[in-house]
């Protein structure tokens, strides 16, 4: 019971600060996730790659190496010129949305046939 | 729910997609087995980067309309990796594949045919097989088709024999795979891609590249000369750096040399029975192999329905990819008028994701939202050397920049990883993006 208690007040918070980023925001956040699964997968839910799935991610981790891309703290090959295509209401407004995203395999069926 | 932590374990990994195997099937299972009789339309004409995309994303979009594709193929070769193939690094099979999955698990119905007219009034397809289809909301998303007329002596039955494009994936590809690869040692290949806007824009730099590596080990006295109608091109930088890192690029023993525009790279004749090329100074360049990549515009069908302005491109609304010529209509992908976006597939991608968003708002009475796009293009310069050109995009004063400070190149570094790991990305990229379009 304590449980579910939790996960209701979580809840709560992420949706109000979703909300809340949504104010500012010129984009919907969905539209501005989808551009990220042709490298992280379909709702950035492909876990066997070195481009790291980004389903499910902690927010606050989600945002703060977003940020750290942006201005060029933490090293990277492309995520830096990346990141400096979105301002910090659109990373929080990002990591809101993935957040919510089961960390699970996208269509794991159609990764068996694979070649 | 599962969560995605940097320190998830292999054992939670293993039982995450065990738990989405289900949470999939559940989502998109029996629903669309059957459409309502009075279920609004979405017909796509092309399946390919933008149309397979598209009719995917519009699923998630609106689970309740009818999705038709029309595409004349029943599997699909992307034009990404086929440089690979030319030096045996991936087979055809490897880059093919079919609809099973679209048509499955996403309720998406094809029909394996070609569109001939589309009566705009009636808002009805006509198909060579007799077929006629009604459509709410018409997407196209035809590619490109090329221009031949624009040089003397190129034709498509030539480029079907003596002188490849191997611009469209799949015979084409290995014929020039064989011609390049059974050339006397010490032959010359020739390259000459196009101007103005086309495919890929890196692609043929790419292939350049591609071959020299193998001319390394295969054919060491070969050479490779690009004849290009261009002062520079895509990812200029890298491409030249990788070069002289790899190829002895800007040295008398250099594998690859570029002649560009000024230099009179821009040939205007072709004359294949002599395999000489011609170019606007009269010099004659004879080849061993050569690669003519011909002049590009919008894909056949959009020309036939009057879809192209002066240009020979597809002028659409930026917000929403919607035709400034026809109502209902929109097209995607390569055809399209996207201003500063490059004709790539990653471009299409994220088009068709903003045409899904934008046809699923309007079919509901909505008004659509702000376009948001991106690219990422990685291209090899060796099969270990990569590099990269991204970018996200917004619409400002009715065109498409790029946002923020985001668009840029592979930064030149001392470092080799840097190039080691866009090589990496580059292969994963291609094996996870086409999941996002065709799984």
């Amino acid at each position: 019971m304590k449980k579910l208690a939790q996960l209701f007040a979580l809840g709560l918070v992420a949706f109000y600060a979703q909300a809340h980023a949504n104010d500012q925001l010129k984009f919907e956040p969905e539209a501005m996730a989808w551009l990220c699964a042709p490298c992280h997968g379909t709702m950035g839910r492909e876990f066997h790659e070195s481009m790291p799935g980004i389903a499910g991610l902690d927010p606050d981790f989600f945002s703060k190496i977003m940020i750290d891309f942006r201005e060029g703290r933490q090293a990277t090959t492309i995520m830096d010129r990346i990141a400096r295509g979105f301002t910090d209401a659109e990373i929080h407004a990002l990591a809101a949305w993935f957040a919510e995203q089961p960390a699970e395999q996208w269509n794991p069926e159609e990764f068996k046939h694979e070649h | 729910m599962s969560t995605n932590s940097p320190n998830l374990t292999r054992r939670d990994l293993i039982k995450n997609f065990g738990l989405g195997a289900v949470a999939l099937s559940g989502f998109f299972g029996a629903s669309h087995q059957a459409f309502a009789k009075n279920a609004q339309h979405v017909v796509v004409i092309g399946g390919g980067i933008g149309g397979s995309t598209f009719a995917k994303y519009l699923r998630f979009a609106d689970p309740n309309v009818k999705i038709t594709v029309i595409e004349p193929n029943k599997e699909y070769i992307t034009c990404l990796r086929t440089n690979d193939v030319m030096v045996d690094l991936h087979s055809l099979d490897e880059i093919t594949f079919g609809y099973d999955t679209l048509r499955t698990t996403y309720g998406i119905q094809f029909l394996f045919d070609k569109v001939t007219n589309v009566d705009f009034d009636k808002k009805r397809i006509h198909t060579a097989l007799g077929d006629q289809l009604n459509y709410d909301k018409l997407v196209i998303s035809p590619g490109i088709d090329f221009r031949f007329e624009d040089h003397d002596g190129l034709t498509a039955e030539l480029s079907d024999t003596d002188i490849p494009h191997a611009y469209k994936a799949g015979a084409q590809t290995l014929l020039l795979r064989d011609q390049v690869q059974s050339m006397p040692q010490g032959g010359v290949f020739v390259m000459s891609p196009p101007s103005g806007e086309f495919r890929c824009p890196p692609g043929p730099y790419e292939r350049a590249s591609m071959f020299a590596e193998w001319m390394q080990k295969k054919n060491p006295t070969g050479k490779i000369l690009i004849l290009d109608p261009k002062n520079s091109h895509s990812k200029y930088g890298p491409f030249r750096k990788g070069w002289e890192r790899l190829y002895g690029f800007g040295t008398d023993n250099s594998m690859i040399e570029w002649v560009s525009l000024d230099e009179g790279g821009k040939v205007t004749t072709v004359d294949a029975k002599r395999k000489v090329l011609i170019t606007e100074y009269g010099t004659e360049v004879k080849y061993d192999a050569c690669n003519f990549i011909p002049n590009q515009h919008a894909g056949k069908i959009a020309h036939q329905l009057g879809l192209t302005d002066n240009s020979g491109w597809c002028p659409i609304n930026r917000n929403t990819f919607e035709s400034e010529i026809q109502k209902n209509v929109y097209v995607l992908g390569d055809s399209s008028i996207a201003d500063a976006m490059p004709k790539s597939a990653n471009a299409a991608n994220t088009q068709a994701k903003v045409a899904a968003k934008a046809i699923a708002a309007e079919l509901k009475g909505e008004t659509p939202g702000q376009a948001i796009l991106s690219n990422v293009c990685f291209s090899l310069v060796g099969s270990r050397y990569g590099i990269s050109i991204s970018a996200i995009y917004e619409v400002r004063d009715g065109l498409i920049k790029p946002k923020g400070k985001s668009a840029g190149v592979s930064p030149i570094v001392e470092t080799p990883s840097q190039a080691s790991l866009e090589a990496v990305y580059q292969k994963n990229w291609h094996r996870t993006f086409v999941k996002d379009v065709f799984g």
